[in-house]
């Protein structure tokens, strides 16, 4: 367990982080409702030249459909430019030392995985990637994915609030999210980073000459534009294969802090930005109280055993703020790591699941869209019990509202489990070496849940970049990102024009409700998994394993 | 106030609703009712029990040819099969045992309600051979054009026309209106009102509307009752679950032979039969035809479950003022004297003015004279008096005694018909009400504006004392004696015992009451703050209740409403939850989603508790069905693959045996449905307050309960297991 010192930093990080969330969601708030701001002299010139560009007609409202197609059309074919980028980056520019285009599969996987905020590396970066691949592939859609998860939130709120007509312009919505959101504030966190000792160049790979006189490669880069908005835009991508746990890119304990902080910093504030945007800032209560209990849950079970920690962890990091980095980064869907998943206790892993299979504890663009599922379907059931047809900010929940909302719970067990057991049948996972022990077993089952949580985090890396994994985890990858988001949108669509009740019966706003709605929750996702979770870390836990090697 | 769980059904069939629960346990019609429903094919309507059915089908070949199920059985399991399959079966058949059961239950219920519509005895006049007669006839048994002779206090049994006489007739337990109607030929009566005055002969119009229990009875029979809304949604609910933990067991089996972790099948479909919502799957339609029965227990006739379910959502109730909230008789309360009458002249007036007022307001007129202490002297004098009958034409009643202020007249005798003789001599035999003779005294009393065309001169205050009193919420009757007005009597209407705290338990669970009277606003306020209705409309009309249910639903609110005239129709077939008079006219039955037999406006307000009740008992059933789950995976997880996994064992928190652990949880899991049959039956018991208190108190017992009770009853039966 940790200690009170521990405790109290943890505190004062989440305190922060929960501060500077709320302080900047009106701002965010803003950028969706098209607010006069500020910023509107300097950015609208720009924001209207794309729009002309690119044939926008800003006023045009997209209907549940339309809005999720183009979302899905340009997160396609920004794919397809990472797809050419990555697998002919030995032709392309920007190659200082000349890394060979990518395998077609791992090509996909990559595109896949950071299109879809996912960010699930099969590859090293210092070693594989230009810096062409880096910035215009890997780095040009950690802002864009993470853009589209933030506009598809703000659609399926638009249609929940009272009056809405339509749910918004994909484009604009898009573009502004980019010009007013990532862009500007990536641009300040990467100067933070920039002055905390990340490296920002584009020149070659550094020689140095040690103390010992051995000569050794830095392999330095495009760093810390990268580092924020992955952090930022919860993506987890590294630079490095190492990830976080790669002195450049988290260099001393304030960084550490810095990128805990900014893990947190959208998923929480898009938490307040909901209630705002409803009109309604109470409603973001029990998506605040419950996505923060799950995550002290989630942190509970990772510190009862913080310090047994094995190979693989940064010592000038250490064992309390990895395992902290750990839930952080699962819980709210980033997918970086700052030590290797291999070192952490069995309890830890556990954590790390749970956070990714609750994906809202707080979760990022669509974490608030999964506790808004969360809550239908609690309001459902249990709601019943009040007396009165459940409803949900007024509106009567239907069958049809139960149908989508339990086809999305369906989808995440289906491309967790059906995958993990191919990839055994198959060999596959033997061909890489995973046992088929409860080591082994967990390693498989984190693979396609952090594919499907669209998380990133990994013990395999890219000791998996074999044509299965490379695909089956882009397919899981895929459905686990556009299934969900199409279904929340269908449901969120459709409550546009819906009779509202003025009377509440069930206050959704009230503690007692965001109580019951943890309590559901936590059933809802350990009667999904448990019987898995049981062969797996619990197992390993059990066994007495105190690390994930065994 | 506690909504009654097994309030004993008042009614004159012998076989008391109540008792039809046990009754129908032991009859062999659900016992045999619920064996044809096993068959796959009448299941499929409920695929929950019908994939149980399919795993015991299962279970069932293994146990018979253990050998076909290598590597996922073993031929030593034989009698472990034959256990599970067994249970199995019990287990659906349980969940078809609870529907044959209530709908047996709602059958039975429907029927009895058949021979309770109201009867009225009326007088049907039959011509034979230029011959009248009367034959006293049930108002179940007229039919249309049949006709109809209706005398002082009869029930109008039908909707009717009058064809000949004039009377007065109360329509307040019909349209809320409580001053009688005058009715000539031509005039519609309303079927439920009362004839007050006079006789008249009416023609029947409509024929007695047997047609809704006809409705009712098939709703209950046919098994493809259609599913109402949110059965629809729990429905998916279930659905979805179901997918899910099909998935679950593909997965563990995919898992279980992959990598080799020897798994027995059986085991595995028992934890797949333990995790899907059975009971709640088994007693869902239970649930749903229970709350119907529910209804019918009350005489209330539903015509679709949705309308039982809508009530539950209500949040503004229209009331009518009178028969919902007061009884529609008045009561007296003051007696003001005008100028020169002392209060004691007004009352003994009162007083002798309505000793043979048989009507509510007559009787409390005495009560409050005798109460004051003002009883005439002259009391005697009351035997020999000559009684003026109510009659519609003059709206007031009276007597003619002969006066005595000082002395007691002997009972009878030559004295007063000899002063009665000659007091008519005298008087003008025009103005028989001005009679003014020197020995004897006229009381009349009546509508303030006949009176005052009865009496010879006009006190000056008597249009200000009569403004005062109405427009203070009260009506107030006039009194004249010998042709002078001498006082007023305050009228005041009667709350129905208990209104007060039905009014208060609904406003409690958030709904709003809305009361609708034709009296005046000052009358209608009055009455409203004091039952602490703060909404009414006064001078409503029938129709204009059309615009009130509209105004509320653009506020987006659910709205339920009572009526019985024509003129409510429209508003009834617009409000979300129309309550039908039996009494009322065919129109209204028609247009509403409910009927009342017994004609009680102030049941819509068990209409809305009953409603919200169906919904909670099956979020409450649906709730605890799921929790239960938690410690079924506790008890089975730890035995699936005990064979090679043996540390798993730490999770075997309950201490539970190999077989045991199986065993047990799939007992549990079959006998909770026979358990909560009764809870899903008569609706699990609930105080009226606000929706959180009830929400957070259902969610302690049945969800949090939900998780703990499996523990404990897995426990039990494996202790009972462990001793054979």
């Amino acid at each position: 367990m940790i200690d009170a010192a521990q405790g109290f930093s943890v505190i004062l990080i989440l305190g922060v982080s929960v501060a500077i969330s709320w302080l900047i969601s009106p701002y965010v708030t803003g950028i969706f409702t098209r607010a006069p701001s500020r910023v509107d002299r300097l950015l609208n010139p720009v924001e209207n030249l794309i729009y002309r560009l690119a044939g926008v007609e800003p006023t045009h409202g997209m209907g549940w459909k339309e809005y999720f197609l183009s979302g899905l059309l340009v997160n396609i074919l920004q794919m397809a430019v990472a797809f050419v980028i990555l697998s002919s980056q030995g032709m392309l520019p920007l190659n200082p030392q000349s890394f060979p285009g990518l395998n077609w599969d791992l090509s996909i996987h990559t595109a896949v995985s950071f299109a879809t905020n996912t960010n699930l590396q099969h590859y090293t970066g210092e070693t594989m990637l230009s810096y062409l691949s880096q910035m215009a592939a890997v780095q040009f859609l950690q802002f864009t994915s993470a853009a589209t998860g933030i506009c598809m939130f703000a659609a399926i709120v638009r249609g929940f609030t009272v009056g809405s007509k339509d749910m918004g312009n994909f484009y604009v919505d898009f573009v502004r999210t980019l010009t007013r959101l990532l862009i500007p504030l990536g641009f300040v966190v990467a100067l933070i980073l920039v002055w905390l000792g990340v490296p920002q160049t584009l020149s070659g790979h550094v020689m140095v000459v040690t103390v010992e006189g051995a000569t050794q490669k830095l392999p330095v880069g495009p760093v810390a534009s990268l580092v924020s908005i992955m952090q930022l835009g919860n993506n987890g991508g590294g630079y490095y294969g190492a990830n976080a746990a790669h002195p450049f890119m988290n260099p001393n304990p304030q960084s550490n802090i810095l990128e805990m902080v900014l893990m947190l910093l959208l998923p929480t504030s898009l938490i307040f930005v909901f209630g705002e945007l409803l009109g309604k800032k109470r409603e973001a209560r029990p998506i605040l109280i419950g996505a923060y209990t799950l995550f002290g849950i989630n942190l509970f079970i990772a510190f009862i055993n913080a310090t047994h920690l094995g190979p693989g962890i940064e010592t000038r990091i250490g064992g309390f703020f990895s395992t902290f980095w750990t839930v952080v980064s699962t819980s709210a869907t980033t997918g970086s790591v700052n030590a290797q998943l291999a070192a952490m206790h069995p309890l830890a892993i556990l954590s790390a699941l749970l956070g990714m299979l609750i994906q809202a504890a707080p979760g990022s663009g669509v974490g608030v869209m999964y506790m808004v599922m969360y809550v239908v379907i609690t309001v459902f059931i249990v709601g019943l019990m009040s007396g009165r047809t459940p409803e949900y900010l007024g509106i009567k929940i239907t069958g049809r509202d139960v149908r989508l909302v339990m086809l999305a719970f369906l989808i995440h067990p289906a491309i967790i489990l059906i995958p993990t057991i191919v990839a055994y049948a198959s060999g596959a996972a033997a061909a890489i070496g995973v046992g088929s022990d409860s080591l082994g077993f967990t390693q498989v089952l984190y693979e396609y849940t952090t594919s499907a949580a669209n998380n990133g985090s990994d013990f395999f890396g890219a000791s998996a970049n074999t044509v299965f994994f490379n695909i089956s985890t882009a397919i899981v990858i895929f459905l686990g990102r556009y299934a969900p988001i199409g279904l929340m949108l269908a449901l969120s669509g459709s409550m546009i024009g819906r009779k509202r009740g003025t009377v509440v019966g069930l206050k959704t706003d009230s503690i007692s409700f965001s109580m019951v709605l943890v309590g559901s929750i936590i059933i809802v996702v350990a009667l999904t998994f448990f019987p898995f979770l049981a062969l797996g870390p619990i197992l390993s836990f059990f066994q007495g394993y105190v690390n994930g090697l065994g | 106030m506690v909504l009654d769980r097994e309030k004993p059904v008042k009614s004159s069939n012998p076989k008391s609703i109540g008792t039809d629960l046990r009754v129908s346990i032991f009859s062999g019609k659900v016992l045999i009712d619920s064996l044809v429903r096993l068959s796959p094919v009448s299941l499929a309507s409920n695929p929950v029990m019908l994939i149980v059915e399919v795993t015991f089908f299962i279970v069932a070949a293994m146990a018979i040819y253990p050998q076909g199920f290598v590597p996922v059985a073993s031929p030593s399991g034989r009698l472990f099969y034959v256990e599970i399959s067994a249970i199995l079966f019990v287990t659906v058949w349980f969940s078809t045992f609870s529907a044959a059961l209530a709908e047996q239950q709602a059958k039975n219920t429907a029927s009895s309600l058949r021979k309770l519509e109201t009867e009225v005895l009326s007088k049907k006049i039959v011509t034979e051979k230029w011959s009248r007669k009367i034959i006293p006839t049930k108002s179940t048994e007229l039919r249309r054009s049949d006709l109809i002779l209706l005398e002082k206090n009869d029930i109008v049994p039908i909707d009717a026309d009058v064809i000949e006489g004039i009377a007065m007739v109360d329509e307040s337990l019909v349209t809320g209106e409580s001053t009688p109607v005058r009715k000539a030929p031509g005039d519609a009566l309303i079927g439920g009102s009362r004839i007050v005055s006079d006789t008249i002969t009416a023609r029947v119009t409509a024929n007695p509307g047997e047609t809704y229990i006809d409705q009712m009875i098939k709703l209950v029979e046919s098994s493809k009752r259609p599913k109402t809304p949110n059965e629809q949604a729990i429905t998916m609910v279930l659905f979805g679950l179901t997918a899910i933990f099909s998935i679950i067991i593909a997965s563990l089996l995919g898992i279980s032979v992959t990598l080799d972790l020897g798994a027995d099948l059986s085991v595995i479909l028992a934890l797949y039969v333990c995790l899907l919502p059975t009971t709640i799957g088994a007693l869902l339609p239970a649930i749903g035809l229970s709350g119907m029965s529910r209804l019918y227990q009350r005489k209330i006739v539903a015509k679709s479950g949705k309308a039982i379910e809508t009530a539950g959502d209500v949040d503004v109730i229209v009331l009518d003022k009178t028969g919902t909230i007061t009884v529609g008789n008045r009561e007296a309360m003051e007696l003001i004297p005008f100028e020169g009458y002392s209060k004691r002249e007004v009352g003994e007036a009162a007083f002798l003015s309505s000793w043979y007022d048989d009507t509510p307001e007559g009787r409390s007129i005495i009560r409050l004279a005798y109460d004051k202490g003002f009883i005439p002297d002259n009391l005697n004098a009351l035997g020999l008096a000559h009684v003026y009958e109510f009659s519609a034409s003059t709206r007031s009643s009276g007597v003619k005694l002969a006066h005595s202020d000082d002395f007691m007249l002997p009972k009878g005798g030559k004295a007063i018909s000899q002063r009665q003789r000659i007091s008519r001599k005298y008087s003008s035999a025009s103005e028989e009400s001005v009679s003014s003779s020197f020995g004897e005294v006229e009381i009349i009393k009546g509508a303030p504006d006949s009176i005052k065309t009865m009496v010879r001169s006009i006190p000056n205050n008597f249009d200000e004392a009569v403004d005062t009193i109405s427009a203070s919420g009260h009506t107030p009757i006039a009194i004249a004696r010998n042709g002078e007005a001498i006082g007023i009597i305050r009228l005041r209407d009667v709350l129905k015992t208990g209104i007060k705290e039905k009014i208060q338990s609904i406003k409690i669970m958030g709904i709003r009451p809305i009361m609708v009277t034709g009296d005046q606003p000052l009358t209608a306020r009055s009455i409203a703050s004091e039952v602490g209705i703060e909404e009414c409309v006064p001078r409503a009309k029938a129709e204009d209740k059309f615009g009130i249910v509209q105004k509320a639903q653009a506020e987006s609110r659910i709205v339920a409403m009572i009526g019985d005239g024509t003129n409510d129709a429209p508003a009834l077939a617009v409000a979300d939850v129309g309550l039908a008079m039996s009494s009322g006219t065919e129109a209204a039955k028609e247009a509403a989603n409910m009927v009342d037999l017994e004609s009680n406006p102030a049941k819509i307000i068990d209409v809305v508790l009953l409603g919200k009740q169906l919904l909670m008992t099956r979020g409450a059933v649906t709730a605890f069905s799921i929790a239960n789950d938690v410690a079924k995976y506790f008890a089975i997880v730890p035995v699936l693959f005990a064979s090679t996994i043996s540390q798993l064992q730490a999770l075997n928190i309950l201490g539970l045996g190999l077989n045991s652990a199986v065993l047990s949880t799939l007992m549990f899991n079959a006998i909770i449905i026979p358990l909560l049959i009764p809870l899903a039956m008569k609706g699990i018991a609930f105080k009226p307050t606000n929706t959180m208190s009830i929400f957070l108190r259902n969610t302690l017992i049945y969800g949090v309960g939900g998780i703990i009770v499996p523990f404990v009853g897995i426990k039990l039966i494996d202790i009972l297991l462990s001793m054979f």
